[in-house]
């Protein structure tokens, strides 16, 4: 060490220097601060962003799922529960019941690629605070959306190979805008976030 | 066109695995000359052939000779680790695996010894310090009684558990519950350097526990030290309190499912993990993943080596009072993290890799995010270096604290960041490049001393080295091509195809319901993790889930030298220490 470095003035002061730069900057671009205050502002993130299921509906409003338990089979953490049923008029084998353990689901997205009728998807839903363990195990009520429901800037999706028209970076923070709108300023509902009936 | 998997109307024509072929590795017949080489060096050995490493089974008796003489006449001084397998239908049933590295030729060998359910082996922590935890892991996990052991009690598992987890015939179902009185009672040895009569001193010595929750300890480590005044003159570290059974839920879950699980060994570096296990699989299989999937390999991979380092600097430095350097350096890990999450959908766990390649081709603008990291990022490893470097209240925080010398740390079998901080330049990336790291340009810095300075100092470069990497792999470009193999015995066939025809769809359900059938046999694969060596060691017996994974964790090796480290120093001086050697607890407990 130096006998500038041994005398500890100057280093400090030129850490002082180091944070004065970046309070003066910060203040400057109050605008461009890294930290977003949330809940009022919420973060985008990307079209693949692995968040809460969904299960589509086809167009007479029956859902696409066909219990044919490919999705608990590849799950990893085992977060899936189903119990087929058969429609008398149509032979077509649906589910009865679709429980996803949320507190057990690790996100992993193996049940989107894993589904063979473009049943389940993942959404950008990320807000997913309960306060019971039960209200955790969410069933077909909370996740069957409406026929033609908006699908496309949703999160985890079965990909149909052109990845230029999808998944583009949503939220890095790395020249695309890092904050959302302001909440109130959204025009449309979020099409992200749908809680059944 | 889709960009996901070049796949062809065309059934795929390529071989079908049947699930019993016998794996047979590419570099098997010159391993197999280069371990007739060492057996006509070593007595005791009886080869096993047609395998990656060059094997050999040792008689119990014989295990300790044999290993000595590794040791000292071939300079095979770095035990990477010590594990246990299980075959329940052979008389011996065990197999207790040592793999050992030598630094100086550059090379590995594997040991095997044939136990039966009650026999004892002899332990070689007298030849090897590091193997030390490694045999209390195997008596832990497989019930193998180690004798002449130090110290032969559980190490993942609580005291009142029963039985031995890994056996094959234990019911995983059973729960086992630790009462107060069940919780081990830790008196650390007091080091010889410090005995003293009662009488010396005015002051009483303390025994103190530091965690398991404790906020410098950054994960569940406990930690007890006897105190004589502010001096530590006994340490003994405890460690399990993560364990979550990834070696466990592996056997009972199929190749694929096992990604997610690797995500959380190392989770600050989650892409490193996934890359070694995938890449291990991938060994096993005889498949190679596309080219452009090995680039974003390597590109994540270093990103998230800078990550991990960012973590390790940040915190050790909150540790020490330097708080601001902590929000300088999450800045570009959050970034950092943007560009994961765009990826793949996910921050912190991605699990992105999938066997064979990538679950999804990159976003089209990864090149432009990766530029932006890489430009932005010298800005704030500058500032803090400059914050810190020649700070002198820092300096005397760090300099001379935990001190390990260099041959000490190879005989504990430390790799990575903390080893090259003593002196020893291994890198696995260098040793025995993979995803064609051979091909960049790079430094592998080391640092002398071996004590927290140095470890700042080696991290600190080496992120700088791994911003060098990135940089040449961005002016390389991304390459064309698929993502993922073509080979519908390990890809899912892109969706289109799934939908739309019969084939696909039965391949996709193949793959969903049986899962990758890799050849029979055992493999093992390393790549340089956040924190040194991270290994992969995978028995396939041809059915779809892995007979057994095997995770060297690089931390396991590292932490118990800890209680050496800290031997003599202050409490600040151990909490100091302690951030710098990185410990990750979910690799550490798995």
């Amino acid at each position: 060490m130096t006998v500038a470095q041994r005398t500890y003035l100057p280093q400090v002061i030129q850490g002082m220097f180091v944070t004065l730069r970046h309070l003066l900057k910060n203040l400057v671009n109050i605008k461009k601060l890294p930290t977003i205050s949330y809940p009022e502002v919420k973060r985008v993130y990307s079209e693949r962003f692995r968040g809460r299921h969904i299960l589509t509906s086809r167009e007479d409003g029956t859902t696409r799922c066909v219990a044919c338990y490919m999705c608990s089979t590849a799950c990893p953490a085992e977060c899936i529960t189903i119990e087929a049923g058969e429609d008398q008029r149509t032979r077509e084998k649906f589910p009865v019941r679709y429980d996803i353990d949320l507190l057990r689901c690790v996100f992993c997205g193996y049940c989107v690629d894993a589904c063979p009728e473009d049943a389940i998807y993942m959404t950008r839903d990320y807000e997913m605070a309960i306060d019971t363990r039960a209200r955790a195990v969410v069933g077909l009520r909370d996740l069957v959306v409406p026929p033609n429901f908006p699908v496309e800037p949703m999160g985890w999706r079965p990909y149909y190979g052109d990845m230029d028209k999808h998944g583009t970076a949503g939220g890095t923070g790395l020249g695309q805008p890092l904050r959302s709108a302001p909440y109130e300023d959204e025009a449309a509902p979020n099409p992200d976030v749908y809680r059944g009936t | 066109m889709s960009t996901l998997t070049k796949f062809s109307p065309i059934p795929y024509t390529g071989p079908a695995p049947t699930n019993r072929e016998p794996y047979v590795p590419a570099e098997a017949s010159k391993m197999d000359a280069r371990g007739a080489e060492i057996a006509s060096k070593v007595g005791g050995l009886a080869q096993e052939t047609g395998q990656d490493l060059p094997t050999f089974v040792v008689e119990k008796e014989r295990i300790v000779d044999v290993l000595r003489s590794l040791k000292n006449d071939l300079q095979f001084t770095l035990p990477l680790e010590c594990f246990g397998v299980d075959y329940p239908d052979r008389a011996k049933r065990f197999d207790v695996v040592y793999q050992l590295y030598s630094i100086a030729n550059n090379e590995r060998v594997r040991l095997k010894v044939r136990v039966g359910e009650n026999e004892n082996i002899p332990s070689s922590a007298p030849v090897y310090q590091g193997l030390d935890w490694y045999e209390r892991e195997v008596f832990d996990m497989y019930g193998v009684k180690f004798d002449g052991h130090p110290n032969l009690r559980r190490i993942l598992t609580h005291e009142n558990f029963q039985g031995h987890a890994l056996r094959k015939d234990y019911d995983p179902a059973q729960r086992w519950l630790l009462t107060e009185e069940g919780v081990a009672k830790i008196i650390p040895k007091i080091d010889p350097r410090f005995e003293r009569e009662e009488s010396d001193s005015d002051y009483e010595r303390v025994t103190l526990n530091l965690g398991p929750s404790h906020p410098a300890t950054h994960g569940t480590l406990r930690v007890v030290v006897t105190l004589d005044g502010e001096k530590i003159v006994g340490a003994d570290t405890e460690i399990g309190y993560l364990h979550r059974c990834f070696e466990k839920m592996s056997e009972t879950h199929s190749y694929q499912q096992v990604i997610p699980f690797t995500d959380r060994l190392n989770y600050c570096s989650a892409i490193i993990n996934n890359v070694g296990y995938c890449m291990t699989v991938e060994k096993l299989l005889g498949i190679k993943a596309p080219e452009r999937a090995d680039y974003v390999r390597l590109v994540l991979s270093e990103l998230m080596r800078i990550g991990d380092h960012l973590i390790c600097i940040g915190t050790n430095l909150v540790d020490m009072g330097a708080l601001t350097n902590f929000w300088y350096l999450f800045q570009p890990r959050e970034e950092m993290y943007g560009l994961i999450e765009a990826c793949c959908g996910a921050r912190l766990l991605p699990s992105y890799l999938r066997i064979g390649g990538l679950a999804v081709d990159v976003p089209p603008n990864f090149l432009q995010l990766t530029q932006n990291l890489v430009s932005s990022m010298p800005r704030y490893l500058n500032d803090v270096d400059k914050l810190v470097r020649t700070n002198r209240i820092f300096r005397d925080r760090v300099e001379g604290v935990g001190p390990i010398s260099a041959q000490d740390a190879i005989d504990y079998g430390f790799t990575g960041p903390c080893l090259r901080a003593c002196g020893v330049p291994y890198d696995v990336r260098k040793a025995s490049p993979y995803l064609g790291y051979d091909t960049y340009d790079f430094d592998v810095p080391i640092a002398d001393g071996g004590d927290t300075y140095a470890r700042y100092l080696v991290r600190m470069e080496e992120m700088r080295q791994s911003l060098r990497i990135l940089q040449q792999a961005i002016d390389r470009g991304l390459p064309s091509g698929p993502v993922m193999v073509d080979n519908p015995y390990v890809a899912l066939p892109p969706k289109e195809k799934v939908y739309n025809e019969m084939e696909s769809l039965i391949y996709h359900f193949k793959l969903i319901m049986h899962g990758i059938q890799p050849p029979v046999g055992e493999t093992y694969f390393q790549v340089e993790g956040g924190n040194g060596e991270l290994g992969f060691y995978i028995v396939s017996d041809g059915t779809k889930n892995p007979y057994r994974v095997r995770a060297r964790p690089p931390c396991f090796s590292i932490y118990q030298a800890f209680a050496k480290m800290i031997t003599g120093q202050t409490i600040p001086d151990a909490i100091a220490a302690l951030g710098s050697l990185n410990i990750i607890a979910g690799e550490l407990d798995r």
